[in-house]
Parts: C-alpha cells; sequence; structure tokens
C-alpha cells in the first residue's frame, strides 16, 4: 500500500500563527518570519510531463527546486488597501507567490486578484511589442519608429491647433514617480487637457470632502475600522472592490460586537455581513442621509460641543434638513421611516461611527453633493478625528490617491496647488525653470489657468462643434497611458470621437478597449499601441487609500520589448524637446530617470500636503521593517532605530522635510494628538471669517499646541508676529528670503510655498499645525448647493417627482456645454422612464478591476467569470420570459443602445432594477470585436460593456459621469 | 501527530475567490480544474453566506472506499492524497466525494476523463517531496516545506482556516463565542463525523 | 461499513418538493421586510442538511456541478459500492454457482431422451447466431472488467500489485467503455429477432408447473414448448431488460452529468452494479444449460442445428409447427408422442 512520509509537526506549529490568537487578534509576525525564510528542499528532477498532468505545457513558471529563491516586494496593482505582495523569484523568473504576513494592511492575505498577480507578468496576452495601425493591419514596429512617428504627429498638431488640442490621459496605476513625470510633461507641453481614472472614482469625493474640511481623501484607515462601534457603508461594496479591507471590518464588528449598516440599492456580499441592511433607490443618498440627520437633530442626538467648536454653518443644514421629514424621505428613498430612525440613532449614539463609501456615492450628478453630506453627518455627530470614527472614504485603484494628490487632473497642478498664477510660480520655482517659459508653452495665461476637459467628456471634445469648444481647436490627439476607454459612459458617442481623432496611442501592457473599439470604429491608420510594464516590473511608490506610501522594488524585468512608464515618458519628452527641462534635477540612467529621484524632487515641492518628509530612504525602511508596524494604530514603536514611531508608510500629510521625522498622520483632524504624533485640526483653508462669523475653530487645538484657540494657515508674516520666526535657520531664512523676493514681499511666503520647510518646522515645534486650526464647512459657499439638496437623476424613474427635485440647470463647465437639465427634461418629456422602466446600475466584480483587460487576460481570473451579465430580479424575469442564464438584450435610453448578456436571475436587485458589471469589453452591442486585437493580445473573456448602455449625466463641480443610475429595458434575446 | 482540517467560516467567507487562485497560482492548476470553489447559499437573500470548498481530508474517505484500484492513501497529517500513475480516471470517487472536490482534466465521454486531480492541501503526491516530478502532477508541496495551504494563508478575512484540527477548532469556537453567532462548520459532520460544539 | 439507506434517497426528492414550495413562499415575505439583519439571519449548515439533505448554491464557473457544496449522498454511495455490492455481487454470483452445482449433482447432465435421431434441424440462422454471439462476448468482457471495478482490487491487486493492477484496470474500463456499444447493437437485434417468440403463450403455465422438467430425474417430463421455452423466455427478458436497463445507465455514465446531476450519477450507478451482478449470474446459469447442463442445447447456438430428438423434446410445438412448414418436403415419420 502506498504511503508517504509527512513531516506533519512543521505545519502544526505554523498553524497557531496564520490565524493568530482566537477572534483575530494580530498574529504572531515572527513566526511567519521564521518560517518564509526557509526554502524548498529537494532536488531537481528534470523530466518530461506525463500525462495527466496538472500543468500546462507552456508554464514557463514552474517553481524550480534546488534553484535558491529570491523573496522580493511589490505592491498589489489592484484596489486602494495596498496589500504587499511577496514574490518568489528563481533565476529572474517569478515563480511563486507567497503570503505577507508582516504587512499590517493585509497580513498575508489577498483576494482574488492579488492572489494571482504572477500571472499579470507572465499572461502571453500582453502587448509585447509597439504596434502601428496600418491600413486597418496591426503591424510591429521599433520603438524608434514609434517615439519618432508619434512625436512627429504630436508636433504637427501643436503647430496646426495648439497643445490644448492633445489629450493627456494617464492612470491610478502609475506610480506616484509615473504620475509626477507625466503630470510635468503635460505641463511642460502646456495644456491642462491632462487627466486619470480618478475623474470617474472619486473626484466628487475630492471635491466635496476637501471642500468641507480641507484635503479630499480617506480621514482614517482600513485598520483603524477595527475601533468602530458602528459601520456606515453608503455606496460601497468593499467584498467585492475592497475584500482585503473585509477584514478589518468584520474583525472589528465581531470584537466590538458593532453595527455594520449597509445602504445599498443591491444586496451585496456586503450587505450578506450587514447586522442592518437598508434597500434604497439609486440616486437618493442625499434624501436619505437628510432624513437620518432629521431624526438626529429632531432628538438632539448630535454632538453639540463639538458642532460649536468646529464646524461651521450648520444651522444652515439644520433649516434645509428640516425639509426631509421621515414621509418625504421614504416617499423620495423608499426606505420605511422606522429604519431611517434606528440607523440614525445606531449612528449618532453608538459612538465611534464611521461611513464608509466608494463609488455608490460618486459616480453621480449629484455625487460632489453626497459626499459632502455624508461629512455633514459625521460633523453634526461629532465623528471624526477620533479612533473609529471618519469618512472612510475606498479609493479605487491602487495608486489613486497619489495621482490624485500628484494633481494628474484637469484642475490643478500636482498637490493641490491649483493653477493660479502663484501655483505655476510655486512649480516654476520647484522645477527651476522660469515662469515665463511655462507661461511660453501655453496658447494663452487664460488657458493656463483654466481647468482642462474632464476625461469624461474627452469625446464631446472631438465632436461638438468648434465653437462650442471653449480653446483654440477641438481635441486632435489622445496620448492615453494605462486608462481603459470602456471605463467611460456613453460609449457610442466615444466611437464617433475615435473615428475623429487624427492621433490616437495607447501606452498599457495590453491593447484595450481602446484598441479594439478605434477598429471597430473605422481607424485604419493613426494608431500607436505601445507596451509598457506592470508596476511589478519597475519600482517606485504608490499610495494607498489611508493615505501611507508603500515602496514597490521591481521582481522581475520585463520578458519582451516592454519599457516602464519612465522610460515611455523619457523617449517621447526626449522627442517633443523637453527632456531638459523634465529631468533637470532628475538623473536618467539610460533611457530610465531614477524614481528615487523623482520622488526627492516631489518631496521638495509637495508641502501643501505633506508628501515632502517621505523620501525614498524612509519608505524603503518602512518595507523592511513592515513587522514592527501595529495593526490597529499602524505606528511602530518608538525606540525603534529604524522607524521609530513612524506610522506606517507616513500617511500624509507628513510634514516638513524628512530629517525632521515627521511620523505621518494615520487619521487626520485628531485634534486628541500633538501635531508631531500625527494629530491635526481641521485646515483653516476657506479664509478666517465670512459675513462676521469666524472660521477658525473655538476652543479646540491639537494635544500640547501653544496656540489654544483656532489660528490661520502659517505664512512668514503670522510666524513674524507670533515673535517664532527667530527660530528659522540662516538657510531657511535665505530661502524664504528669495521666495518672498518673487512673491512681492517675504510675509506672503506660507507654509505651501516655503521650499526651505522652515516655516512647517517652526510652527510644528510650537505644537501647530501649519495649515492652521480651522473649522470644517457645513456650508460650501462656493459650490453650485451650498448645502447639499436631493435632486434626481439625469434618468429617472420618479418623474413625479423632477419637477420637485430637478438636476442642476444646463451651464458651461471644463470649456464644454454641460447640458443635464435639457436631457432631464426631454426624457421626461419623452416619456424615457415608460419605455425604459428599470433603473441600471453598475459596479464591481471581485475577479476584474477597471476595464478589466488585464484581469480578463489572466486566465485564472477569467476562469472564474466567464460572461458578462445583468443582474435582474426574479420578478422582472419572469415578466419578460427571461430565465437565468438566458441571453438577453439591456436596451439603453440612448442612442438605441443596446447590449446582449446573460441573464443573472437574482434576489440581489430589487424589483425594477438591474445592476451589470463595468468591467468587460471587447463586444459592441452584439458584435464580437476579437479579431479587432492584434493577433495573441485578446483577453480571454470579452463582452459587452456596461457603457454601452450608461447616458448622459455630469457633476457640475467635477465633471464625473452617472454610471450608477440610468434607464434600461431588458428583453429576452 | 497533527490531524489537518479545512474549516470555512462562512460568516466571515465574502466570495472573494483568493483562495481558489491562490490555488491555482500555486500549483499552476488549468483552466476547468477548480481544486476549490466558492458556493453562495441563498445568494442575494439575507441569511446568504458563501463557503470555499475543496477537499476536506475526510476521516475514512469516501473517495478512497470507493477507488477500483486503491489509488488513494493517507498520510500521517491526515490528508488524503492520491497517485496519479494508478488513477485511471473511472470518476467513483467523485460520486462518492459528498464535497465535489475531484476533478477531471476532460469533460470526457468514453471513459477519458484523464487523471482525477484534486486539493492535496498543498502536500502534493506520492513522488519525492517539492520535485519537478511531482510539481507537474500534483502542484507545490508547501506541507514538506512546513507551509500551510495557500488558499487559507492568503484567505482575505481569514474566513478560511486549515490546519491542525483541534487549534482551528479553538479558533473557530473563540471566534463564535466572541461574536454570538456561528452558521456552522461546514462539512465537519460530514468529513469528520464530528462538529465544532459551541 | 454503512449500509445503502433507500430512505436518504427519497429524501431528496421530499427536499426538493420543500424547497420550490420554500421559494414560492419566501421571497413575498423577504421582500416587505424592511429591518432585515443578514447577520442574524445567516443560513444554517446543519439546518439546510435537515430540510434538504444537501446544499446547493451559485457558483461563478460554468461547471454546474460545482454549485452542490455538499451531498452526504456520497457518504450512502460509497456504502453501497463498498458494502452492499460486493455482498450482493458475491451472493448472486457464487449463489448462482453453488446452486448449479447443486443442480449437477442432483441432475447430472440432461440428455437427450430418444438419443440422436441424425435428422438436423435449423434452429437459428446466422444473423440470429451473429447477434446471440456478439452479444455473449461482448456481456463476458463487460462482466469480467466490470466485476474488476468490484473486486479487482481484492482478488487481483494482491496478485499483481498496484501499478500492474492500474494497468490492466486502465485497459478494463477502455475495454469496458467501447464493448459496451457492441452489447447494445446485440440487444438490440436480440430483441428484435426474437421477442415475438418470447410473448407469452398457453404452454407457459404448465412448463412452469412442471419446472420445466428439469427436476426430474428420470428425465421424462418434457413439457410442450414453442421455440422458447418459458425459461429461456426468462433469460430472453432477462437479457433484454437487464441489457436496456444496463445500456441506459451505461449511456449516462459514458457521458457523465450530461444527463443527470450527482444523484442521477449514483442511482444510475447503483441499478447498472446491482443489475450487472444479476445479470452476471443469470448468464451464468444460461451458460451452464446452454453447454454443460444439456445434451445437444449448444448446437443450437454452435451449428444453429439441432438434432430432431432433441427440438422435439423440448420445444415440441415449435417442431411441429415447423414440419408443418417444411410439409412437402419432409413426409411425416411421425413416432409416437412421449408420454407425459
Amino acid at each position: 500500500m502506498l504511503t508517504k512520509r509527512k513531516n506533519g509537526q512543521a505545519s502544526h506549529t505554523k498553524l497557531q500563527a496564520i490565524m493568530g490568537n482566537p477572534a483575530s487578534a494580530p498574529m504572531d509576525r515572527r513566526t511567519f518570519l521564521r518560517r518564509s525564510g526557509l526554502v524548498v528542499g529537494g532536488m531537481a528532477a528534470v523530466g518530461a510531463l506525463q500525462l495527466g498532468t496538472v500543468r500546462q505545457a507552456e508554464a514557463i513558471s514552474a517553481p524550480q527546486p534546488g534553484v535558491p529563491i529570491e523573496l522580493k516586494k511589490s505592491i498589489c496593482t489592484h484596489c486602494s488597501v495596498g496589500c504587499t505582495v511577496t514574490a518568489e523569484v528563481q533565476n529572474g523568473v517569478w515563480t511563486g507567490q507567497e503570503p505577507s504576513w508582516d504587512s499590517p494592511f493585509n497580513r498575508g492575505s489577498h483576494c482574488a486578484k492579488g492572489a494571482s498577480v504572477r500571472e499579470l507578468v507572465h499572461s502571453d496576452r500582453r502587448l509585447k511589442y509597439p504596434m502601428r495601425l496600418t491600413g486597418g493591419q496591426w503591424e510591429r514596429i521599433t520603438w524608434d519608429e514609434a517615439i519618432n512617428g508619434i512625436g512627429d504627429k504630436l508636433l504637427e498638431i501643436r503647430e496646426k491647433s495648439g497643445p490644448e488640442s492633445v489629450y493627456w490621459m494617464g492612470s491610478a496605476k502609475f506610480s506616484n514617480e509615473g504620475t509626477y513625470l507625466f503630470r510635468k510633461l503635460a505641463a511642460l507641453w502646456g495644456t491642462n487637457n491632462q487627466d486619470h481614472q480618478a475623474r470617474i472614482c472619486h473626484s466628487t469625493t475630492v471635491a466635496g470632502v476637501a471642500n468641507t474640511w480641507g484635503y479630499g481623501a480617506m480621514t482614517n484607515s482600513y485598520n483603524d475600522i477595527r475601533n468602530s462601534k458602528t459601520m456606515l457603508v453608503l455606496g460601497g461594496n468593499p467584498a467585492e472592490a475592497h475584500p482585503v479591507a473585509m477584514q478589518h471590518l468584520l474583525e472589528g464588528k465581531e470584537l466590538n460586537n458593532a453595527n455594520l449598516i449597509v445602504i445599498d440599492p443591491r444586496f451585496t456580499r456586503t450587505a450578506a455581513h450587514a447586522t442592518e441592511y437598508v434597500r434604497f433607490r439609486s440616486g437618493t443618498d442625499i434624501a436619505l442621509l437628510w432624513g437620518m440627520l432629521w431624526h438626529i437633530f429632531e432628538n438632539g442626538w448630535e454632538d453639540k460641543e463639538f458642532i460649536a467648536q468646529r464646524v461651521y454653518g450648520m444651522d444652515e443644514v439644520r433649516k434645509e434638513v428640516a425639509k426631509y421629514t421621515p414621509d418625504e424621505v421614504e416617499q423620495i428613498t423608499g426606505v420605511p421611516g422606522d429604519q431611517v430612525k434606528r440607523v440614525a440613532e445606531m449612528f449618532a449614539t453608538q459612538k465611534p461611527s464611521t461611513i464608509i463609501w466608494c463609488m455608490g456615492q460618486t459616480h453621480h450628478t449629484v455625487g460632489t453633493a453626497n459626499t459632502r453630506a455624508s461629512c455633514i453627518l459625521c460633523l453634526a455627530t461629532g465623528n471624526i478625528g477620533k479612533p473609529g470614527t471618519g469618512a472612510n472614504i475606498f479609493r479605487g485603484h491602487d495608486n489613486v490617491q497619489g495621482a490624485t494628490d500628484i494633481g494628474l487632473d484637469v484642475v490643478t497642478l500636482p498637490f493641490y496647488y491649483g493653477l493660479t498664477e502663484g501655483a505655476w510660480k510655486h512649480w516654476s520655482r520647484v522645477w527651476e525653470i522660469p515662469y515665463e517659459d511655462l507661461l511660453g508653452q501655453f496658447g494663452s495665461k487664460d488657458l493656463m489657468e483654466t481647468p482642462g476637459i474632464p476625461l469624461t467628456r474627452w469625446f464631446d471634445s472631438v465632436t461638438l462643434p468648434k465653437e462650442d469648444v471653449q480653446q483654440p481647436d477641438i481635441m486632435k490627439a489622445m496620448f492615453v497611458q494605462g486608462h481603459a476607454s470602456n471605463s467611460i459612459t456613453r460609449i457610442p458617442d466615444s466611437v464617433k470621437g475615435l473615428a475623429g481623432l487624427e492621433l490616437l496611442v495607447v501606452a498599457d501592457p495590453h491593447p484595450t478597449t481602446w484598441a479594439s473599439l478605434a477598429v471597430q470604429a473605422g481607424r485604419k491608420d493613426g494608431t500607436y499601441l505601445l507596451p509598457v510594464c506592470t508596476q511589478f516590473e519597475t519600482s517606485g511608490s504608490r499610495v494607498a487609500s489611508n493615505r501611507s506610501l508603500q515602496w514597490g522594488e521591481q521582481i522581475v524585468p520585463p520578458s519582451f520589448e516592454q519599457k516602464d512608464d519612465y522610460q515611455v515618458l523619457y523617449l517621447l519628452s526626449q522627442k517633443l524637446g523637453l527632456a531638459d527641462w523634465m529631468f533637470k534635477k532628475i538623473a536618467v540612467e539610460g533611457d530610465r530617470p531614477v524614481p528615487e529621484d523623482i520622488l526627492r524632487e516631489m518631496n521638495r515641492g509637495s508641502w501643501s500636503t505633506g508628501y515632502c518628509g517621505q523620501s525614498p530612504e524612509r519608505l524603503k525602511a518602512h518595507m523592511k521593517n513592515q513587522h514592527k508596524f501595529d495593526l490597529v494604530t499602524l505606528r511602530a514603536p518608538k525606540d525603534d532605530p529604524e522607524v521609530g514611531g513612524d506610522y506606517y508608510g507616513l500617511p500624509w500629510p507628513c510634514w516638513g522635510k524628512p530629517e525632521i521625522r515627521h511620523p505621518g498622520s494615520p487619521n487626520l483632524y485628531s485634534t486628541g494628538r500633538h501635531v508631531m504624533d500625527g494629530g491635526s485640526p481641521f485646515r483653516a483653508r476657506f479664509g478666517v471669517e465670512r459675513n462676521g462669523e469666524t472660521l477658525l475653530a473655538e476652543g479646540s487645538y491639537t494635544e500640547g499646541s501653544e496656540l489654544t484657540d483656532g489660528y490661520p494657515e502659517f505664512t512668514m508674516a503670522v510666524l513674524q508676529k507670533l515673535g517664532w520666526d527667530t527660530d528659522l535657520t540662516p538657510e531657511e531664512r535665505g530661502v524664504i528670503q528669495t521666495i518672498g523676493d518673487d512673491m512681492g514681499g517675504i510675509g506672503k511666503v506660507s507654509w505651501s510655498t516655503d521650499l526651505s520647510g522652515g516655516i512647517q518646522r517652526v510652527a510644528l515645534s510650537h505644537g501647530c499645525h501649519p495649515y492652521g486650526n480651522g473649522k470644517a464647512r457645513a456650508v460650501a459657499w462656493n459650490l453650485p448647493d451650498p448645502v447639499p439638496i436631493h435632486r434626481e437623476p439625469i434618468y429617472t424613474p420618479r418623474v413625479d417627482l423632477v419637477a420637485k427635485y430637478p438636476t442642476y440647470p444646463d451651464a458651461k463647465q471644463f470649456r464644454l456645454p454641460n447640458i443635464g437639465f435639457s436631457v432631464q427634461k426631454a426624457a421626461v418629456d419623452k416619456g424615457i422612464a415608460k419605455s425604459f422602466p428599470i433603473i441600471l446600475t453598475s459596479g464591481r466584480l471581485v475577479e476584474y478591476e477597471g476595464g478589466g483587460e488585464e484581469t480578463r487576460s489572466n486566465r485564472w481570473l477569467a476562469e472564474l467569470q466567464q460572461d458578462m451579465f445583468v443582474e435582474i430580479n426574479p420578478a422582472d424575469a419572469s415578466e419578460r420570459g427571461i430565465g437565468d442564464g438566458a441571453w438577453v438584450w439591456v436596451n439603453g435610453a440612448e442612442n438605441n443602445s443596446k447590449a446582449r448578456v446573460k441573464a443573472l436571475v437574482t434576489e440581489r436587485v430589487g424589483k425594477g432594477v438591474a445592476f451589470m458589471p463595468f468591467h468587460f469589453g471587447g463586444w459592441f452591442q452584439g458584435v464580437d470585436m476579437r479579431a479587432n486585437y492584434p493577433e495573441g493580445t485578446d483577453p480571454y473573456v470579452l463582452g459587452e460593456s456596461v457603457n454601452t448602455i450608461t447616458t448622459y449625466g455630469y457633476d457640475p463641480v467635477t465633471g464625473m459621469q452617472e454610471p450608477k443610475v440610468t434607464l434600461c429595458q431588458i428583453a429576452a434575446a | 501527530m497533527a490531524r489537518m482540517k479545512f474549516l470555512c467560516d462562512a460568516d466571515r467567507c465574502i466570495e472573494c475567490n483568493a483562495c481558489v487562485t491562490a490555488c491555482k497560482n500555486e500549483h499552476d492548476v488549468p483552466w476547468g480544474i477548480n481544486r476549490r470553489r466558492v458556493v453562495t447559499i441563498n445568494d442575494g437573500k439575507p441569511g446568504e453566506r458563501s463557503v470555499s470548498m475543496a477537499c476536506m481530508h475526510c476521516t475514512d474517505a469516501p473517495c478512497a472506499a470507493v477507488c477500483p484500484v486503491d489509488c488513494f492513501y493517507t498520510t500521517a497529517d491526515a490528508v488524503v492524497l492520491h497517485s496519479k500513475d494508478l488513477c485511471i480516471g473511472c470518476g467513483y470517487c467523485f460520486y462518492a466525494c459528498p464535497f465535489g472536490a475531484p476533478q477531471y482534466p476532460r469533460v470526457g465521454n468514453f471513459g477519458s476523463r484523464g487523471k482525477m486531480d484534486k486539493c492535496t492541501f498543498c502536500a502534493a503526491g506520492p513522488e519525492p517531496d517539492s520535485t519537478e516530478a511531482e510539481y507537474a502532477k500534483y502542484g507545490a508541496n508547501r506541507l514538506a516545506e512546513g507551509k500551510l495551504p495557500l488558499c487559507a494563508e492568503m484567505c482575505s478575512t481569514k474566513s478560511l482556516l486549515a490546519g491542525d484540527g483541534e487549534i482551528i477548532a479553538a479558533i473557530y469556537k473563540e471566534r463564535v463565542t466572541q461574536r454570538g453567532y456561528g452558521s456552522g462548520a461546514w462539512g465537519w459532520q460530514t468529513a469528520y463525523r464530528e462538529t465544532v460544539a459551541i | 461499513m454503512q449500509v445503502w439507506n433507500l430512505g436518504r434517497l427519497v429524501a431528496p426528492a421530499v427536499a426538493m418538493f420543500i424547497l420550490a414550495f420554500g421559494l414560492l413562499i419566501l421571497p413575498s415575505g423577504a421582500q416587505e421586510a424592511s429591518g432585515s439583519n443578514p447577520t442574524a439571519q445567516a443560513v444554517n449548515e446543519q439546518q439546510l442538511l435537515d430540510e434538504l439533505n444537501k446544499i446547493q448554491g451559485r457558483v461563478s464557473i460554468p461547471d454546474g456541478k460545482a454549485a452542490t457544496l455538499q451531498q452526504p449522498q456520497g457518504r450512502d454511495y460509497r456504502g453501497f459500492h463498498e458494502g452492499a455490492l460486493p455482498w450482493i455481487g458475491g451472493i448472486a454470483i457464487l449463489g448462482m454457482l453453488l446452486l448449479l452445482a447443486l443442480f449437477y449433482f442432483f441432475r447430472g447432465r440432461i440428455r437427450t431422451l430418444a438419443g440422436e435421431s441424425g435428422i438436423r434441424i435449423l434452429r437459428f440462422n446466422a444473423i440470429e447466431r451473429l447477434a446471440h454471439w456478439t452479444t455473449a462476448a461482448a456481456f463476458i468482457v463487460l462482466a469480467i472488467t466490470g466485476l474488476n471495478f468490484i473486486f479487482g482490487k481484492r482478488l487481483l491487486m494482491p496478485l499483481i500489485g498496484p501499478e500492474a493492477f492500474s494497468t490492466w484496470s486502465v485497459w478494463a474500463k477502455y475495454a469496458h467503455d467501447f464493448v459496451a456499444w457492441a452489447f447494445m447493437l446485440g440487444v438490440l437485434v436480440i430483441l428484435v429477432a426474437w421477442v415475438w417468440d418470447n410473448l407469452p403463450d398457453r404452454y407457459d403455465a404448465n412448463w412452469l408447473k412442471t419446472g420445466g422438467g428439469m427436476f426430474d430425474k428420470s428425465n421424462r417430463t418434457h413439457p410442450p414448448a414453442a421455440r422458447f421455452n418459458t425459461g429461456q423466455k426468462l433469460i430472453f427478458w432477462a437479457v433484454v431488460l437487464g441489457g436496456i436497463a444496463l445500456s441506459a445507465t451505461g449511456i449516462l455514465m459514458l457521458f457523465p452529468f450530461s444527463f443527470a446531476d450527482v444523484n442521477g450519477m449514483q442511482m444510475a450507478q447503483y441499478v447498472h452494479a446491482t443489475v450487472g451482478v444479476l445479470m452476471i449470474a443469470v448468464i451464468i446459469a444460461h451458460i451452464y444449460i446452454g453447454t454443460l447442463g444439456m445434451e445437444g442445447a449448444y448446437d443450437a447456438m454452435g451449428s444453429g442445428t439441432v438434432d430432431l430428438n432433441w427440438a422435439k423434446e423440448h420445444h415440441s410445438v415449435w417442431v411441429a409447427k415447423e414440419q408443418a412448414k417444411a410439409e412437402p418436403k419432409v413426409p411425416p415419420r411421425a413416432r409416437p408422442e412421449p408420454a407425459e
């Protein structure tokens, strides 16, 4: 009989470690560290594969017994949780993945995507060589041909139409350093038409949240949610979008017996673990939040002291909220009054409470207002600035937070400096390029300071008449590096845009739907595909949702002719004659700019956001010492020589120069800590007073502050007034003086423009916060709705509510007309809701990410979701004679759009609601476009994109699209 | 001696499929073979629970009993393994397995389904440990390296537990005691003829 | 070892009914409930097993089988396969051999009482013989390879070792799967060729009453019979019905999961294996009586002709009919019929 010796005891000891102590106490990392040092034993036995083997013959990445294993660490390239990926490399081949026990974010865990990232690198469906569309056929070309062809055409367009006619679409999948180069290249090229996924992800969050209290980012962290007593998930599905975050949510829920409230039109995988599930109508978040606040104010559950000290304008909110009576809220949202009250009471009284959201709130014409309302709920109940509280905004991509911060965005230069002359001058000082030279690159000073066209509307800027596009000419060229086209709504319209472009460049590991749709649109020439490395084949830092920076090292070099983002941007800027400016202070090795140098340049300019303290050396020390950081506080012991007292990843703001060792800010706006322990007040961003009312905090300040009341942001003038300017070193004073000369007075130099870091250092040394100590704004007077109000979606089934709650009026925004009001009115007049009675919403699947081409080219993931589908309620399905798994046509409300997909009949969606995931592409209105891909680069799984069906609708503040709510009809195919 | 078991805490499982792809990654399992899968019960309704399932490495395993060529064997860790050299691909083990664990490379009419493949608890097969020959047929041998199955090690929410039955039962028990609910140690009664008493 | 439990087989049907009924009721209740607490409402494994005896859900992969999370019926299948089946098979086959041995001891070889007449009469034409022998040969292959699945590891493997046994079993499996088609064809031809002669007739009652004369040691009892006597008819129907059952269940197994889920596949196995071993027992008896057990019987399938005297003793009615048909050619030279 067969037997086999097994050393069972080895696993026995490891076992206790894997699960940690029962009830999810932190695991024993030391055990794992020891064990991860173990290498594969045994000898090499070379032999041909036998019949019935598990392994496919083409697998090139099998472990090599006996060959030494090198462990390399990078960060997962999917969502924003920031899971560390530990790679086993043998002979330069990535042969295995091991759990990353040391990372406080993921503690060894991954989701389906993270556990399969090795295949992203090895996938045989990747783009291997530069390609060009010539006479309708893809042909392989050299990098030289590609860069010259692209560069010549760009320069020709610049000559003919001006720099504004080239659109630079970058990526949240860049490292910070790649983002920064891309942003800088667009600036030096002379346009603000540069954008990335944050536009269609959390642009509305950034606008809404920053306008409330200073910065538009997650206030706390995934780990900090472990402290919450009440977690309110409104517009998020972390179980599928951020699975490893669920580890923190669920363990927190179990350990604290916490409430987990999930409010969603869909009964999601997250909802399955809720203690309270609330189904509501998509697009009615504000009514629901105001309904909750109505009960909170009615019962006096608000935090009166907090409001008095730290919030401006809550009374105006009170007035608005009074209109949202329980009856009215039930009428709008469909949620029974008693449930709204119960949820409100839980959130307001079972504290600490946190509100968690993702794209459920942001993907709306009222996205900015949604996020503001959520912040106001936190402010009213005092749930901000303490452990377990806050607006925990789950960002999407692995570096969307970083790319947002670095200003790959139509409205700002890096780090939220904006586009004002002062901002340009700040960066001209950092880049050491004269301001006049920068100005000379633009068509005009006006264009230089005017926000560009958001990527949601790129095709409108191609197809609209010239007079409707407020720039010298319409869009002629798209340079797309790392962005999907099928993530953007109104695909039938974007196909027209593709046909109209003179040049389309797609730089990506995969051809993406840009390529397949470009061919479908009839393009025969003027289209280039540049093969780009994944982040695993290069190095650089990326920012997790909680603002922590993590440095990823190169795991393996690329296998074919792929180049990393830095190389591509170097070659292109060289061709465009911008390389000398671009790399003035950045070393270039061969054709590769050194990412560490790029980060150092960022450190030198990013005072406004506190990216100044995260030197490459500190970040690398964090990756090396991951095991020292606490699971809940994310802090390392103070006595550690390398990372002592730091919070993991130095979550920004990390003030001052690296040498002052600011530890980073784990929870924003925490007055309970000293500024040098990561404490901070609300940012005094909006002035000192308005209409006679102070905008500075009253009687609230951070622990140990020498100023015990509100104070404005620190400038040289403020320092002088306080007499603290004497603390500045002569070097610091010298730098400040030089800048002051440039700005017209030393007093005007502020904490955010002082390149010496002196002002920040001195403020911190007095326990004060460089950006001041202000109040959060319940009323944001600069926004279209200073206090959010409910507005019906453009395409709403509740036409009866449109008169009372219409969408925003038509206006010109971002150089283009936004005619949402007219579209809404026309839809009501035409009775669209009758012929398209089903609400269509969209969202994530755990197996795929974004536009999905990369993940659908990963055979391990693709196998798990092989067909595009629409979730439809059993009642709707039976009315239409649709069975589970049957083919159906989903018809959209615009363009006679249609999509052929499989029906998934389920009660996840309520009656009258349908859901489609947004990761599919490669089919268009029933046509399989597999043949449009260059040979061998088509993803395993193709399918209709939901955005073929989605419709018009743009947030007036950010240009955010509205893929979370539109109307459709479904019929058996 | 440790008695290895799997336990899926369905109150933690979110159907993220990390276990599935971790398994594919570790063993390079081809398309169509799912050594592990996640099944969602009561999909879309309050009460919904997802359970990650693979070979449970049963006590007195039915697959081993019904195998007409006796190709199964149980290791000292109580891991149920088989020899692909002996397997004839008859399919009996699939009928006997309460958990749908055995997989076949081909859909297989006329009995040409190929050699059965299933979860090895990351303990591979009868060949010498951690050799190419072993990897080619069964995938990696983590147990021989002192590691546990990668599916459980990488589980996103620490829902899937793998290891010494007594320890994982204790972990589960303590979790249930702490939080006050638990939908059961799925499959234990059927696989091990015992359950985790709370 | 667990014994096959019929009750557990009925349970799924009941469960399906409960499930279907439950599904009708549940949604209406669930929809209006606003204050749902999905944590508290979690499904429970034990409850699902108690109610449905099987747990099924949804999977995203296309393999429908994967949606069955748990089917404790696998344990029953094992109980049958390793418990009941070897016993049924062993008892049926060994029992039959024992009975035949006893019978031989008691009755010896059944001789043709009148001795050979030297006149041959055609009993089975070439097509009939071909069908018979195709089926017979196929059946023997199937029987041996089939029994290998039950008894091979118990009897043969210890003798030749696991590797050789596995190699043999692979070939045995292929033989079983491919030869099956010959068997199915043979059964079909046999059915068409002989069904009319195997319908019950007026001689059957008497034949059965006298036990076909087989237990008359004096060999004088020869109840009249048409082309097939009742014993042969029973064999025929055993082969036809058993063959159809084996074919139908066999096809299910040749195309696994194409027509049945895992419980259906188990059911197919139950039927296939049980019918198979019983049929082997029947066929052993058939072989015995057609060869060793009765003088002159083998010729019928061997050469296709039988001695007239043999025919008259065993198939008097048939002989009469054949002779009536052949009247012009063969003048009646009838001897007195044996007294009964």
